[in-house]
């Protein structure tokens, strides 16, 4: 076990280094990509067989790290039900989106910096997922925070996306905040970092002390999750190369903080404030997402947005006690969420890299690879019956249901109200984009639509399967036990289950819902309707289109809120205090002693000479007095 | 030891004045200026080996090496500074470099 745990970590951090020491000069183009690749299939088969040999719950100590008197952390490793599922997850889809980044980065010339972040990254987030204290977590979050920075900005030579990377990383910055004040705050109140341990000892404390711990946790992680109110980085995050939105910002990294009070919840979940702001956060973020969603035009960004929406999904499903229904739908997510990113990297490579859906039509007929796929992801993300978004959409809104009460009833209705504008915005994309004929006035001639790579095709496949029948990884009980309700199940867990009926009636309305909305914007974007709707999308936005195109204005907000008064502040400290007050004074001194310099100077003759005597002199009469004085 | 220590303080007394005399005086060129520091910094070092003899302690020996090492390096460094300044001026008169007033 202990070899296998190592290997899942140690595999992509090799490929990392060496692809970055080695690659370019050394390694031929077709050696670094197939080692960038092979590693991670290699940390996968790891995952699998620590998945085949897994027993219990273990954690094994590879090394010291940081010791001091009382604060020991190791590097230990913990593997549980929650952390292998995650890492089988993380190691699969990295593992194909690595070889689809080989089809899609074919012509890039900085290939070895892209495999080497993407191999680090990797390692990053399966410490993150598998650290057994804090520390150690923390060294994996920051990683991987890194890692997407110089990936967002990796086509750094356009000031774009430098700015969007710089904009993850200082927005994220300020949740780590959070992060960093918890983990040092726990072990001063508690004396260890071990998260296990932490979990037990949660009674100790009192429970004004346990909220702010809460607090403090679920801002690490609306940072890390893109949630309200920190949530603006993620569109501005697409910036970067797809292959890094699929894997990064949408499948691994972005749902770290949902992992994060996952893995805290039997600490901070016993303070009924921290659950219930976990909950709200979650549906406000849900409902955001979704809203902005629907008026967007550039693919990658209504991707982004419905990210936002999911993960607010996973938080709602914390937030209401249902740990499994959420790493359920965190699982599901990154599979259709990174199939519909693949999908979406390969329209906008066969489109000469256009963004804009309504430049965009009727490539059902000439991507037919492409759009099956896509499809399939479409009908997970929308939440169409029988696929594995339904069943773990419905595990979330089921659990929400289940706790009741006039706070917990509203956030049920928003979060069938979010799925509504889900199923509308997804197929309202896949109507645009797949639908109707190519437009007259493309960027290109008609028929050319580039011919892709194989090795970009194949990926989407397994991906569009897992998501169909991820719903088989935990059927809800009247079909039969979950597996990954029974897997992760905690001893001792007290996660309720829905009657039968309640949960059938559940998932009538939440199938009744999703067929609404797909058949809400067929009939906007369908067939003849198709060209008017689009003429009038394609006006200059107002109103409450524009509000919405901007992301609720919060950019805005922000920058009048925080960013001028900053610049200003900033300002003033250098210009008028720094050079004003300090610098200025200390000119002005050592001008006035340079200017008695220069007076004393021209009273003088400058001789050598004369100084020497004047020198004699002077000791000679020294010597006098002081013999004077003596004898 | 026959020599007391009076001798050997008035014979630096006298050494240091003629040391003295000749920087004060030869000032039409520096290299004579050097040479006087020179034999004042030696009277100085004969009132140490006195001492030094005189109370039965080491330590003005040891000085009067550190002395030595000291003028060495003075000496090499000062013999630059005169070809630099004879480079400049095509003259080592001392009153001729008085740049500094200004």
């Amino acid at each position: 076990m202990k070899t296998y745990l190592e290997l899942i970590i140690l595999l992509p951090l090799l490929g990392g280094i060496v692809n970055a020491l080695l690659g370019g000069r050394l390694l031929p183009r077709r050696a670094s990509e197939f080692l960038a690749c092979a590693v991670i299939w290699g940390s996968f088969a790891a995952t699998v067989a620590a998945a085949l040999a897994y027993k219990a719950q273990t954690s094994v100590e590879i090394a010291t790290w940081l010791s001091d008197f009382d604060f020991k952390a190791p590097l230990t490793l913990y593997l549980d039900p929650l952390s292998l599922s995650l890492c089988l997850m993380i190691t699969f889809v990295c593992a194909l989106i690595h070889t689809y980044a080989v089809g899609y980065m074919k012509e890039d010339p900085s290939y070895v910096r892209f495999f080497a972040l993407l191999n680090l990254f990797v390692a990053a987030m399966l410490l993150l997922v598998l650290a057994e204290n804090l520390p150690l977590l923390y060294l994996g979050w920051e990683g991987v925070g890194f890692c997407s920075y110089a990936l967002i900005g990796f086509w750094y030579t356009d000031p774009k996306n430098a700015t969007a990377g710089r904009k993850a990383f200082i927005v994220t910055r300020i949740g780590d905040t959070g992060l960093g004040i918890a983990v040092v705050w726990l072990f001063e109140l508690l004396g260890t970092e071990s998260i296990p341990h932490l979990n037990q000892m949660g009674h100790l404390l009192p429970t004004g002390i346990v909220t702010a711990l809460g607090l403090l946790l679920l801002l690490a992680a609306m940072g890390k999750s893109a949630q309200v109110p920190l949530m603006v980085w993620l569109p501005d995050a697409m910036a970067g190369p797809t292959p890094v939105s699929a894997q990064i910002h949408a499948a691994t990294m972005v749902t770290a903080g949902v992992y994060l009070l996952m893995r805290m919840f039997p600490l901070i979940g016993t303070s009924p404030t921290v659950v219930a702001a976990i909950a709200i956060t979650g549906a406000v973020t849900a409902f955001y997402g979704a809203s902005c969603a629907v008026v967007q035009r550039d693919l990658k960004r209504i991707l982004a947005y419905s990210t936002i929406s999911q993960i607010g999904y996973m938080m709602m499903g914390v937030g209401a006690g249902a740990i499994t229904a959420s790493t359920f739908h965190l699982l599901v997510h990154a599979f259709f969420k990174a199939l519909l990113f693949l999908g979406a990297g390969c329209v906008i490579t066969a489109m000469h890299h256009e963004q804009d859906i309504f430049r965009m039509g009727g490539l059902r007929r000439t991507l037919p690879g492409t759009f099956w796929p896509f499809l399939a992801g479409a009908l997970c993300l929308a939440g169409v019956p029988l696929t594995g978004g339904f069943f773990s959409k419905d595990g979330i809104l089921g659990a929400v249901w289940l706790k009741g009460g006039m706070l917990y009833g509203g956030l049920y209705v928003a979060g069938l109200i979010t799925a509504l504008i889900t199923a509308f915005y997804t197929f309202r994309m896949v109507l645009i984009v797949f639908g109707g004929e190519i437009p007259l006035n493309p960027p290109f001639i008609k028929g050319e639509v580039k011919t892709l790579p194989r090795i970009m095709e194949w990926p989407l496949i397994p991906l569009a399967l897992l998501g169909l029948f991820g719903g088989l990884l935990n059927l809800p009980e009247y079909l039969g036990n979950g597996f990954l309700h029974s897997f992760l199940a905690q001893p001792g867990g007290n996660e309720q289950a829905l009657p039968h009926t309640t949960e059938l009636l559940l998932q009538g309305v939440a199938a009744v819902v999703a067929v609404t909305g797909i058949v809400a914007a067929w009939l906007r974007y369908g067939g003849e309707r198709r060209v008017k709707s689009l003429a009038k999308e394609q006006q200059p936005a107002s109103g409450i289109a524009a509000f919405l195109l901007e992301g609720w204005r919060l950019d805005a907000l922000y920058d009048l809120l925080i960013v001028r008064p900053y610049t200003r502040l900033s300002s003033f400290l250098w210009q008028k205090l720094d050079e004003g007050v300090v610098d200025d004074s200390l000119d002005r001194t050592a001008a006035l002693f340079g200017r008695c310099g220069r007076w004393i100077g021209s009273r003088g003759q400058g001789r050598v000479s004369l100084s020497l005597l004047g020198m004699a002199v002077g000791a000679a009469l020294t010597l006098f007095w002081l013999a004077w004085v003596v004898l | 030891m026959i020599v007391p220590l009076a001798h050997v303080l008035v014979l630096a007394a006298i050494l240091f004045g003629l040391g003295l005399v000749c920087t004060l005086v030869w000032r039409s060129n520096v290299i004579m200026l050097l040479i006087g520091i020179e034999i004042m910094l030696n009277a100085a070092m004969l009132v140490f080996v006195g001492g030094s003899n005189h109370w039965g302690a080491a330590d003005g020996q040891v000085f009067a090496l550190v002395i030595m090492a000291m003028t060495s390096a003075e000496v090499s460094l000062a013999l630059a500074l005169v070809v630099y300044l004879h480079r400049r001026k095509n003259t080592v008169d001392v009153d001729e470099f008085r740049e500094l007033r200004d």
